[in-house]
This record gives structure tokens, sequence and C-alpha cells, in this order.
């Protein structure tokens, strides 16, 4: 069986601002706030760390494998305690000119059997709480909407 | 949650590793395992039950694979995580863009 072809998650979004602009919100700290999270350390290079607290209470930290001004990031991708470990999955970015503004592809890797398996335990665990918070219900004491009304 | 809670045992969670490389009779299934056979066949029992691999009969054979289906919540939770994280991105990359413009 092979389960690849359904192993990623895929989204395109078209914004109305140049890549120069989009990029910024990948790579900067306060920018990234803007978007996800109440806390942000980066450091925007290969290799480098970075560690986004997106709700108040999940931390979501991986490294950067590549990092290309105005039209490609990607990261690694998962959250501190589950359900999806850190290293297991891969996030890449890339950011297109589309006339004035930008059309940005997503694409997160690793979402498969193989990789996800092992941690379907911690998604017993976590998947319920953040799939409440994530949907806008009731969010109860976690403070993911300080993350919603940016 | 009938599929996380037959995933939570140790010996399940093997299986399901082993099926993901490929359909397998419950034979070559068992071998990876010391434990008894009618064990391993229980163990495929309740993965059958939680829908989270399928099975076919091949002759005298019962083959099983993963379902790719069981994967589908994760993928559907990411997927609706990213919706809302990037439609917060072009708000303020739209928000910081008129900035610029004025």
């Amino acid at each position: 069986m092979n389960v690849s072809p359904t192993d990623a998650v895929e989204r395109e979004v078209r914004i109305a601002a140049p890549p120069e602009v989009v990029f910024q919100y990948f790579v900067d700290p306060v920018k990234m706030m803007e978007w996800k999270g109440t806390e942000a350390y980066l450091d925007p290079r290969p290799g480098g760390a970075y560690r986004v607290n997106v709700t108040g209470r999940e931390i979501v930290r991986g490294e950067y494998v590549e990092v290309v001004p105005y039209s490609r990031v990607v990261f690694t991708w998962g959250w501190e305690e589950g359900p999806i470990t850190p290293g297991s999955t891969t996030v890449e970015v890339t950011l297109t000119p589309d006339g004035s503004g930008t059309l940005l592809h997503l694409r997160h890797l690793g979402l498969d059997a193989e990789g996800q398996v092992s941690h379907v335990q911690g998604w017993e665990h976590y998947l319920p709480r953040l799939a409440i918070a994530a949907s806008g219900g009731d969010p109860g004491v976690d403070p993911w909407t300080q993350v919603q009304a940016p | 949650m009938d599929a996380l809670r037959a995933i939570a045992e140790p010996r399940r969670q093997q299986i399901l590793r082993l099926l993901v490389d490929g359909e397998m009779p419950a034979g070559r299934i068992a071998e990876h395992f010391d434990v008894s056979r009618p064990a391993v066949s229980q163990h495929l029992h309740v993965l059958l039950e939680a829908g989270l691999v399928s099975e076919r009969k091949l002759g005298r054979q019962r083959l099983y694979q993963v379902r790719p289906e069981s994967l589908e919540q994760l993928r559907q939770f990411i997927g609706e995580f990213w919706d809302d994280a990037l439609s917060r991105l072009s708000r303020a990359a739209e928000a910081e863009q008129r900035r610029r413009e004025v």
C-alpha cells in the first residue's frame, strides 16, 4: 500500500501584499505573533531553531530547513507535548508573486502512517482539546482567543 | 474514539507500523512477535473493529493492510489549523501593505 499521495496537507491562499511583506511573517517574531502565537523565538537560518507558543499553552517548535528571502521557507514542525512530535513533520511554504500580491502555497508533510502511528497516543490526549480551541469553541481558560484576535 | 483506544496498545502500534510497509498475511505478521498466533489474531480483530486496518481473503489466507482513512482525522485537524492560521496571516500582511501604501 502506498500512503504517500495522501500524506500531505496542502493549502493555497492569495494575499494582497507582495512576497517581500508576506515573507517577514515567517521570520520576524513580532510579525509572527500577529498571526500565530503569544510568544515567538525564531532563528531564521538553515538549522536555526524556533519555538512558538501558539495558544498560550501549546508550544510548537522545530528547525528552519530552508530560508530563501521572499520566496521559500521550510521548517520542521511539531508540538512539544504532542499530538505531533517535534521533528516528525515538515512545512514547506512557497511565495510566488501574483500581480501586486502573493500566491502562498503551504505543504505540511509527514502526516503519514509511518511518521505518525507511534504518536497516536498523543493524539488521543491532545486532539480533542486542540480541536475545540482551533474551531473557536469554548476555549475555557485556554487563551487561544488571543491568537484569533491579534 | 475507538481508533485511538485501539492504537494505545504498544503491540497494536507495532502491527500497524509493520502494515504501513504493505499488505501482509496474518501468519507473517505473527512471525514478527513472540506472542501466540491467537493473540496476534485478537489484536488484528481489535484493529479491524476500530477501522484502522482492512482485511481481505485470498485463497486460504487473510491479508491485512492499514486503512489510510484512519489518519484522515489528523490531516483534517492540521488542515483546519492552517486554514485558521493562514487567514490571520493574510489579514495581518494585507493590513501591513495598506499601511505601506499610505
